[in-house]
């Protein structure tokens, strides 16, 4: 559900940055092919970068590759003059950037790293693109990052943004690694958008002075930071934060939502795991929030019973994505609760709430007219029947049933009725058989299949639902 | 069905027909380039590449002639690399140098199809494999400074998926 998230407006916002970033690169890049020494070069030892046939600009090629022609085909009688591609050897082939960037793109961003350790080459290609490093994050291990030479640290920080990271995570900050990083990282102030602090010592203080250096920054994480209070809350958090999550810090409880509530009026997307928030902390939420908080999480926040529910869906009624995950008290009247106030919804996550029924299902098929994504994982008490209430609903393309151990074939039939569905998850069901498996090649758009720990899930199963489904990952 | 004949570069020729042939850019610009008619009986030269590779690729023609023609490159798009056909597979099946011999004739003759295959094979290959074990597989020097490794580990290192 990417695009309904904070994360999903800041990485559209970073493409278009980097976009415009490449651009000038490029640019840059082409003039200095034209270059005279390239040219002579390309002359004299046929050129590394000729091997492509259809050039985009060939008004700017074509001079260069001209002259390549000489040694490219002299036995060829040409009565045109476009010249060919020159043949690379192998050892050129894999250190000719055009080349290289096209095989490059077979690897997913976390492979890459490993390439860029192979050589200069590779790296400087590598690093040249932003595009090659979307969806990673630096981790900074602090214990180490402290007892390196301040140098190294600046030019470490410089090179994560050269590849165009604007994201950090912190993992064991102290206040002083805080403070180092204020010192030695001062572009951090314009470029940094988004920071995580992760098993962290860091206090208050630390805080405070790192977020007031980073003047760019919209999407904060702290998890796993017992230091900070909530006291510390409501002295740094400001108004230009549009994505918060607060997972697993101690001294989280009711005050630190209502720091969140009074400070952060443009908050789009807030997570929170806190076992002592109570349902009260739900109705702080101000009213210009229920105008911008699209995305609600609240993991495993076991005090929150359906009157918590009932004061989200009166501060909060215009949520697009809730996931209620681990919230083990949230009943069938709850969810009945969220099916009639919040039909913006499209996407629910209720997994690990087990006290739920196929009631539950029933409010939810009825009333979520725009819901795409469903996520009922370890919901142990919905049978078949919830299944057929679900399988009415025409916007769904995502659904999780993970551990829902009583689910049978039958449940299956109702959802091969489901022609939109392009993620299942059944991992882990024990009662399906293999010839119910086997139905789900009706589901014709199926982008994603789970079949994870399912006992009923045999070889030739697999081999007979990817020869059906041959777009469908599936996933064993 | 007109055809043409290749040249490899150790003299074999070989007969295909020209929708076959085309299929490679470098040899349709060739063809166009030089107003070759079809009723011609001219040879094409091939000069780099030999008959062992050649008589491969124009395997792997023949048998995908009928594809439609492949989308147009993405490379802000992470491409998938196992999604290769049984046939493909299969018919790569080779030694390394072989396949490598393969790679850099579809990337000499510009055949897009097959140079995505031979790509994904070979990324397929070297995925999970340490910096050294992959320099040893392409045949290339290790050209940083001791600081410079040491840097550049840190910087990679230290970059989880999200």
């Amino acid at each position: 559900m990417s695009s309904i998230s904070a994360q999903g407006v800041v990485e559209r916002a970073s493409a278009e940055l980097s976009k415009r970033i490449n651009g000038l690169g490029l640019r840059k890049h082409h003039s200095a092919k034209g270059s005279v020494m390239e040219r002579v070069t390309n002359v004299f030892c046929g050129g590394s970068n000729a091997a492509v046939a259809a050039p985009e600009k060939p008004s700017r090629l074509l001079p260069t590759r001209l002259k390549t022609t000489p040694n490219s085909i002299t036995i060829f009688p040409q009565k045109k003059h476009r010249p060919l591609p020159l043949h690379l050897t192998l050892d050129q082939l894999f250190l000719d950037e055009q080349f290289l960037n096209k095989f490059f793109s077979y690897f997913t961003p976390y492979d890459r790293c490993i390439l860029a350790q192979v050589c200069t080459k590779w790296r400087d290609i590598l690093y040249r693109s932003p595009r090659y490093w979307t969806g990673l994050v630096p981790v900074l291990q602090c214990r180490e990052l402290r007892n390196s030479l301040g140098n190294d640290r600046a030019r470490l920080y410089s090179s994560l943004l050269g590849r165009g990271f604007h994201n950090l995570c912190l993992m064991g900050a102290s206040d002083e690694d805080a403070i180092d990083l204020v010192n030695t990282f001062p572009l951090a102030s314009k470029h940094i958008h988004t920071i995580s602090l992760r098993c962290s010592s860091i206090t208050d203080r630390g805080l405070e002075s790192l977020l007031d250096h980073l003047q760019a920054l919209y999407e904060l994480e702290l998890a796993g930071c017992n230091e900070i209070t909530e006291a510390g809350l409501w002295a740094c958090l400001n108004p230009r934060i549009v994505a918060l999550t607060l997972t697993d810090c101690i001294n989280v409880a009711d005050e630190a939502v209502g720091a969140v509530a009074q400070l952060l009026p443009a908050l789009y997307e807030f997570s929170l795991q806190a076992y002592h928030v109570t349902d009260a902390a739900l109705g702080y939420f101000s009213p210009k929030q229920s105008n911008s908080l699209n995305v609600l999480r609240l993991h495993s926040c076991w005090e929150i019973t359906n009157h918590g529910v009932v004061n989200i869906v009166h501060s909060l009624p215009n949520l697009t994505a809730l996931s209620l995950s681990g919230c083990s008290k949230i009943t069938d009247d709850g969810v009945e609760l969220i099916a009639e106030n919040l039909q913006k919804l499209r996407s629910l996550d209720l997994s690990w709430c087990p006290r739920i029924t196929d009631s539950a299902l029933e409010y939810i098929a009825c009333d979520l007219n725009q819901l795409e994504e469903l996520t009922l994982d370890r919901c142990v008490h919905i049978t078949d029947i919830g299944i057929g209430y679900i399988s009415t609903m025409l916007s769904l393309s995502a659904l999780y049933l993970r551990w829902c151990s009583q689910i049978r074939d039958f449940g299956l039939q109702h959802l091969c009725g489901m022609r939109n569905l392009q993620i299942l998850s059944l991992a882990g069901c024990p009662l399906l058989t293999s010839s119910g498996l086997s139905s789900l090649i009706q589901l014709r758009h199926m982008q994603e299949l789970e079949l994870t720990n399912c006992p009923g899930a045999s070889r030739e199963l697999f081999d007979y639902l990817r020869e059906h489904l041959p777009r469908c990952l599936v996933i064993e | 069905m007109s055809k043409i004949k290749l040249q490899s570069s150790d003299g074999e020729t070989f007969e295909v027909e020209i929708e076959i042939a085309k299929c490679s850019v470098t040899i349709k610009t060739m063809l166009e380039d030089l107003g070759m008619d079809e009723d011609e009986e001219e040879v094409v030269p091939l000069p780099n590449v030999n008959s062992a590779i050649l008589r491969k690729v124009i395997q792997w023609a023949t048998y995908h002639k009928d594809d439609p023609p492949p989308p147009e490159d993405d490379e802000n798009k992470e491409k998938r690399t196992d999604d290769i056909s049984s046939w493909d597979a299969d018919f790569l099946k080779v030694d390394q140098g072989t396949l490598f011999e393969l790679i850099l004739a579809a990337n000499y003759l510009d055949i897009k199809g097959l140079l995505d295959v031979t790509c994904k094979t070979v990324a397929n290959m070297i995925k999970g494999k340490a910096p050294e074990e992959i320099r040893k597989t392409f045949n290339i020097k290790n050209d940083f400074t001791a600081s410079e490794e040491e840097q550049v580990r840190k910087e990679n290192e230290w970059c989880e998926e999200k």
